[in-house]
């Protein structure tokens, strides 16, 4: 983290010199692991965001790969049953909401701020306890593979009444569906609360002059997908409860010998589920929406046509959800409805890729490493849209819903279309973020390791479901005809696993020793670019004055009309005390660690381990709402570096 | 939608035995076939393997599975089309654009256009013109496919589907049997060709999904839902299925059998089923001296022990299946009377009885697929093993290392101490015990 630690040159928190109680000490240290624990700054907690979600990514990507050592041959033993059940029960649960969610939420927190000319989130405590439930979800979802029941096995949607205690995990001590539960159910509470607080930060903190039809793209999706987030994790929410409900205390809204009604659970599920799909690919289409303009060197092709589109897709996402369910008996009419709903989400998604394509038209495009990683994108998440239409038609759904050609559709939506955008971004932002930039060679050859791994592994797997090979299927019998796509699709994994392991090694070794990279290496056009890297933790000197779409772009191209309006904000800005900066704070992480002691001793049935893991978060939450906001001011001298504090202006 | 499914008929791949050669023979074949591959392009020698198996959808045999396939062709070629269209596009428009080697990176940038509505717009009503191509025929093959067509329903045949964990049970309301209510079989649903089938889907704990590709796509089995399919198979013939939706533990395993028969064939083999189990002569309970264990010379085969998880097919069923299934509907030669009459005691003894139904005999429980024709079946297992000695004595030795989980081992081989939580051994079947055990289901055709 040494290149964080740059930026900490903060003068010391003023907070502390008032007389108050012990409890509303707020901390100060700005190295070391009390800063990280206790930090409130938007751009630590998305590396904390990205770092977690790499290091599961990672976890995913193994299971993935276990996965397909099993299958690679027909009446495999390398795993169990059940073992292997559990790892695509895991595998599904980490990618999604472990590694892409947080991952795209990493961004969210890191570059929105900085692309509307924001010093902060609206509410940095809040951000902060967004990450650390999320770690705390994190780890009550994977604490099975370490303890006697195993990690969760019901599938990734977990259908009733599979998940009942009467038939999930039945031959183990039946913990590893409470844990799934409550996992989930964290890690909610984490999405909700952190997409609130960008709503609230993108509506009211953006600086002046940035409208919101002035809004980077990307900033845009990440609004969509908060509203996303926002709407339809109450759903899974009621869901989870419901079902925690059924097998804590013996209620019986989904078991099925008291009346309940098992069909409940994927309603309720998908409602949730199909906007999460969404929530997964919009923030991708908004780093793709950054990448292509910046190596085109051209705005974006029909801007308003792709936020309206993204917007109509968010909104279109909660009227299908029951295309996942053409298979239940829902009957002619309402298949029909969601048939016809599901093929008109297509619109909006095709014309985001003619835009992009119009985007590249005229350009002059420069063929570095993001760049590779946005076009890969384009050609992956198109295939991966015609499948989608094929699956929209009900009829041909009943042949291939729960068959691997399901399983290719998906995973050329979410490697290559989410998982690429991600790759993208990361390379895009690595040179802002720490000052340094990725090596085009290992960066290309990272690339085309994982595009050709992708393709290897998840063609054939169409032809696998056309053919009638059923998924989660741990093994399946040599003469139906499934052996060598089988063995290409196993084989395709490796050189995919190797490529995301190359694309890792480079990241670490360019993190430490990889070319230094002055201000704005791209060309840009968005704010984030217009500030030094890595970024202090101020973020900007002057909150900018916006006058067009691509900020940035419109600055570097009249200079002294900007530089004569800085030194005005500046000057004002003093006038009124200074930067303003959010103060530190210890409770987001203990409310945070309260819910997980809380969260790991409700799934062993300890309820009054339960409740006093409640008490500390009821303790915690009031505290924290008593401390207030505190807060202190910065002033800078005239290369950017803060003056030590002389009056020690706190306020709270 | 004829034509279309015509014109995808020639778009059907030549038949390529990429599947199941190894490498080498696949290397060696591929370059004797190199002037089909020039003949008809690269994706369709490629993918020639990969279209054709025991469950692909592709090769359909009924009227149900054939709709699908054409809307699914509709879909495809939209697809195609579309795909072809926008990629050339792009592809040309990264080739055209980017900044080549060798020229500077630092030019005067490009005009700084931001769009242009007409084109945008045009693309719009464009690509809601080939959603409607798609949208046309999937509406109407959905009401075609929910439920038997209006014209058909007064000559339908209904049968009813359960399924448990992980298993397929089949009831035929239409065939009541005097004292015994309708008559019940487990794994292999043998139907009329020609005529349309109502499956009524239900189950007794999770949800599963009854799927035969070659026949119909898949509808689940639902708790406290009354769900239905229909199909139609054309001809007599053999059909694979299996459970689509995951269930458990062995869900991979959970499989099943279709058989359709000609008119006369299924009258007969419905008289047939209708009839008690039967009784070779010589083997009821108490017709010859109990025995304390069956003795090794009755032995009729070597058994080969297996390792767990390995295949129970065999090349020679599945070239011609058909007539595999109808040769088991005769009686096996070289019956041992008095190993049968020995297995009939064990079925007992070793609380089979208390699961499986065997009517006529003493076999009265239902938790299990009912064995009354055991004999006559070509799979065991739940339609994972093919019904031959080697296999019926692998399952009855070491269930649980065939289907992991299965409720013949737990709870019965083995049951939970209550105290501990332990799995502890009830009872376990010898060999030479299984072989009686073999002869006497093996007898009941």
């Amino acid at each position: 983290m040494q290149a964080i630690t740059k930026s900490d040159f903060i003068g010391k928190d003023t907070a502390a010199a008032e007389k108050r109680p012990f409890v509303f000490t707020r901390p100060t240290a700005k190295t070391g692991l009390v800063s990280w624990l206790t930090t409130v700054d938007h751009k630590r907690v998305g590396l904390l965001y990205g770092v977690s979600s790499l290091f599961f990514f990672l976890v995913g990507g193994f299971e993935a790969l276990l996965i397909r050592i099993q299958l690679a041959v027909p009446n495999n033993t390398f795993l169990s049953a059940q073992t292997y059940n559990e790892l695509f029960t895991m595998h599904a649960t980490t990618m999604i909401f472990l590694a892409v969610m947080p991952l795209s939420a990493a961004f969210f927190n890191y570059i929105m701020p900085l692309q509307i000319g924001a010093r902060d989130v609206a509410f940095p405590r809040l951000n902060g306890f967004a990450f650390w439930v999320f770690l705390a979800g994190s780890i009550i979802l994977n604490v099975g593979w370490f303890v006697k029941s195993g990690a969760p096995d019901v599938g990734w949607f977990g259908y009733a009444p599979l998940t009942s205690t009467a038939y999930s995990n039945q031959f183990a001590t039946d913990m590893s569906t409470d844990l799934w539960v409550m996992g989930l159910q964290v890690l909610g509470v984490s999405s909700v609360v952190g997409s609130l607080n960008f709503i609230v930060t993108i509506i009211n903190m953006r600086a002046p002059g940035m409208t919101m039809m002035r809004l980077p793209v990307f900033t845009w999706m990440t609004l969509i997908t908060a509203f996303l987030i926002v709407l339809s994790f109450p759903a899974i929410t009621i869901a989870l409860i419901a079902l925690m409900m059924d097998r804590s205390f013996g209620t019986s809204f989904f078991e099925v010998s008291n009346g309940g009604l098992p069909i409940l659970w994927q309603h309720l599920f998908w409602i949730f589920g199909h906007p999460e799909v969404y929530i997964l690919i919009l923030p991708a289409m908004g780093i793709i929406s950054e990448i292509l303009p910046t190596f085109s060197r051209k705005p974006l092709f029909g801007y308003p046509i792709i936020v309206f589109s993204g917007a109509v897709i968010g909104l279109l996402g909660f009227g299908v959800w029951s295309h996942h369910m053409f298979t239940t008996g829902m009957g002619t009419m309402a298949t029909a409805a969601f048939s016809i709903a599901t093929m008109a989400i297509a619109v909006p998604t095709g014309v985001k890729i003619f835009n992009w394509i119009g985007t590249l038209w005229n350009g002059q495009l420069q063929m570095r490493t993001p760049m590779m990683f946005a076009l890969g994108f384009v050609w992956m998440f198109m295939m991966g849209g015609f499948s989608g239409i094929m699956h929209s038609a009900a009829p041909a759904d009943a042949q291939q819903q729960d068959s691997y050609f399901v399983v290719a559709h998906f995973h050329y939506v979410l490697i290559g279309g989410s998982i690429f955008a991600l790759l993208a971004g990361i390379h895009y932002w690595f040179p802002l973020i720490f000052g340094r930039k990725v090596s085009e060679a290992w960066g290309k050859f990272s690339f085309w390791a994982i595009f050709v791994g992708f393709n290897v592994t998840f063609f054939p797997m169409h032809f696998l479901g056309l053919n009638g090979m059923p998924r989660r299927t741990f093994t399946y019998d040599g003469n139906m005809g499934w052996n060598s796509a089988n063995f290409i699709a196993s084989v395709g994994a490796m050189i995919l696993g190797i490529g995301i392991a190359v694309y890792f090694v480079v990241m670490v070794y360019t993190y430490f020793k990889g070319e230094k990279v002055g201000r704005d290496p791209w060309g840009a056009r968005t704010l984030e670019w217009s500030i030094p890297n890595p970024p202090p933790e101020y973020n900007f000197a002057v909150i900018p004055t916006v006058h067009a779409r691509d900020a940035f772009w419109y600055e570097k191209h009249h200079r002294e009309e900007i530089e004569r309006e800085k030194a005005k904000s500046a000057a004002e800005e003093e006038s009124h005390g200074g930067i303003h900066m959010p103060s530190q704070s210890w409770f987001p992480f203990i409310a945070a660690m309260a819910m997980l002691t809380g969260g790991l001793f409700f799934t062993n049935h300890n309820f009054m381990g339960a409740i006093a893991g409640g008490v500390v978060l009821f303790i915690a939450v009031y505290l924290w709402a008593w401390e207030g906001p505190g807060g202190y001011h910065l002033h800078l001298d005239k290369d950017g570096n803060p003056i030590e504090p002389k009056d020690g202006q706190a306020h709270h | 939608m004829r034509t279309l499914s015509q014109r995808a008929e020639a778009f059907r791949p030549l038949r390529f035995p990429f599947g199941d050669m190894t490498l080498t023979l696949t290397l060696r074949t591929a370059f004797s076939r190199a002037r089909s591959l020039v003949l008809v392009g690269l994706l369709p020698l490629l993918t020639g393997g990969w279209t054709s198996g025991p469950q692909s959808t592709f090769e359909t045999h009924g009227p149900v599975a054939k709709t699908q396939l054409d809307v699914f062709y509709v879909t495809l070629w939209v697809s195609m089309i579309l795909f072809v269209l926008v990629a050339a596009v792009l592809a040309y428009a990264t080739l055209r654009f980017r900044i080549r080697s060798g020229e500077s990176n630092n030019q005067p940038p490009p005009e700084q256009s931001h769009g242009n509505p007409l084109i945008e717009i045009g693309l719009i009503v464009l690509s809601i013109g080939a959603l409607v191509i798609i949208a046309v025929p999937t509406l109407r093959a959905i009401w075609y496919t929910y439920d038997v067509p209006e014209a058909e329903r007064a000559n339908a045949y209904e049968v009813t589907a359960t399924g448990y964990q992980w298993w397929f049970k089949f009831e035929y309301p239409k065939e009541q049997i005097e004292g015994s209510g309708a008559l019940v079989t487990g794994n292999e649903l043998v139907i009329p060709a020609g005529r349309p089938v109502r499956v009524n889907l239900r189950t007794v704990d999770v949800i599963h999904s009854f799927w035969v590709p070659k026949l119909a796509g898949k509808v689940d089995m639902i708790p406290n839902r009354g769900n239905h399919l229909w199909l139609k198979a054309d001809e007599p013939g053999y059909f694979w299925g299996q459970c689509a939706e995951f269930c458990g533990e062995s869900h991979a395993v959970m499989r099943f059998r279709v058989v359709a028969l000609s008119e006369a064939d299924f009258a007969a083999w419905l008289a047939k089923q209708k009839n008690p189990a039967r009784t070779v002569p010589g083997t009821q309970i108490g017709a010859t001296p109990s025995a304390a264990s069956p003795r090794v010379e009755f032995a009729s085969y070597k058994y080969e022990k297996q390792r767990p998880n390995s295949p129970g097919w065999s090349e020679s069923f599945d070239r011609a299946p058909f007539a595999a299934w109808q040769q088991k509907q005769q009686v096996d030669a070289g019956e041992n009377p008095e190993l049968i009459a020995q297995g009939r005691k064990l079925f007992i003894e070793k609380k089979c009885a208390g699961c499986h139904a065997v009517r006529g005999h003493e076999g009265a429980g239902i938790s299990g697929p009912d064995l009354t024709h055991i004999g006559a079946r070509t799979t065991i297992a739940g339609g994972l093993l093919e019904n031959t000695e080697q296999n019926l004595h692998r399952w009855l030795t070491e269930p649980n290392n065939v289907k992991p989980g299965n409720k013949m081992w737990f709870g019965g081989y083995v049951v939970r101490n209550n105290e501990t939580g332990d799995w502890e051994e009830q009872f376990s079947i010898n060999d030479d015990e299984a072989r009686a055990l073999v002869a006497y289901l093996h007898s009941l055709k």
